[in-house]
């Protein structure tokens, strides 16, 4: 069966660079949403095995989803996929259960390794 | 002359570029001033100069005293940075930085241009090094720089800009902001670029869907 995953980010652009950096022999069924609000709805609806979230939204960020995941057992691997690229952003995305944390622009390689790091493919 | 609005996609492609570039200038701040640094979700407008003022204290919010500098940048892109501060974290900065009594005026001023310059060259330093991997630019795809100068201390956000003195009669608006909180710091950096800068960056833009 396919895996769920999630491409949680306010930009169209940036979720479709993301899928179009995905290993393309990777079996998944692809969900997105444009805010928090929508990606805590399709989390409730078993569509994030895998969730890549974005930080910086509107509505509720991606903080913010990491906090209500918590809160709702944190059952979804979380990479978070941000244009913050300060250590600090780093450290408190991990500290709420993210399993990692890749920077923008993303690259191929970059999230390739990361997923196969972290046993996801 | 009228001018095309960029479309959605177009705004979008243009917000995730700025919003990456953005993170950039935000980790350079966050660097000089060792504090965590907000990042806004970018802010796009295409504009006709006369509604700047107005636009402006929209963006900046109305009754706020600020200060601005503005830095000119020229050569791929033409256009003017202009940095905006809140007036709390004008007075805050000094302190941000490190200094320990409070600063003569033009210790502040030179505050604010060290600051402008680092958010200003960041930014679009982020923002070039990804137009030069999607674009095929023939030839070096390069900016370079005013000197930053200080154009408003302590004025209304509306006041920032006088309209019959930019030559241009649209102009395209990017806004971010980056704030740090319990310092009551806010800074905003706007980029605003002529019409023909504007049929520039839709290439570009479509350049960059085209890519992915």
């Amino acid at each position: 069966m396919s895996l769920p995953i999630l491409v949680v980010d306010d930009s169209a652009m940036a979720r479709k660079m993301l899928i179009k950096s995905l290993p393309p022999e990777w079996d998944v069924n692809i969900s997105q949403a444009a805010n928090g609000i929508e990606a805590m709805v399709a989390y409730r609806e078993g569509k994030a095995a895998v969730m890549f979230l974005d930080l910086n939204m509107p509505e509720m960020d991606g903080y913010q989803v990491l906090e209500a995941l918590r809160q709702e057992d944190m059952n979804s691997m979380v990479i978070v996929v941000s244009a913050d690229i300060q250590p600090i952003a780093q450290e408190r995305v991990m500290s709420m259960g993210a399993i990692a944390f890749v920077k923008k622009p993303i690259s191929f390689d970059m999230l390739n390794s990361v997923l196969k790091q972290y046993g996801v493919i | 002359m009228t001018l095309a609005a960029l479309t959605n996609d177009q705004r979008d492609a243009l917000q995730e570029l700025t919003n990456i570039a953005m993170g950039q200038a935000g980790s350079s701040l966050a660097t000089l001033l060792d504090a965590f640094v907000d990042l806004s979700v970018p802010r796009i407008r295409v504009v006709e100069v006369v509604e700047l003022p107005a636009t402006l204290a929209e963006l900046v919010g109305k009754n706020n005293l600020v200060s601005a500098v503005r830095q000119s940048f020229q050569g791929y892109l033409r256009g003017e940075a202009i940095i905006i501060f809140g007036e709390p974290g004008t007075h805050a900065l000094a302190d941000l930085m490190g200094y320990e009594a409070e600063l003569a005026e033009s210790g502040q001023a030179e505050l604010l241009l060290d600051v402008a310059n680092v958010l200003s060259g960041a930014c679009l330093g982020g923002m070039m090094e990804q137009i030069r991997s999607f674009t095929d630019t023939h030839g070096p795809a390069e900016l370079s720089f005013s000197m930053p100068s200080i154009m408003a201390r302590d004025v209304p956000a509306q006041a920032i800009i006088d309209p019959q003195k930019v030559q241009w009669t649209h102009s395209l608006l990017l806004e971010v902001n980056f704030t740090i909180k319990d310092r009551n710091f806010v800074a905003h950096l706007t980029m605003l670029m002529p019409e023909d800068g504007i049929e520039k960056i839709r290439g570009i833009v479509d350049e960059f869907i085209a890519a992915f």
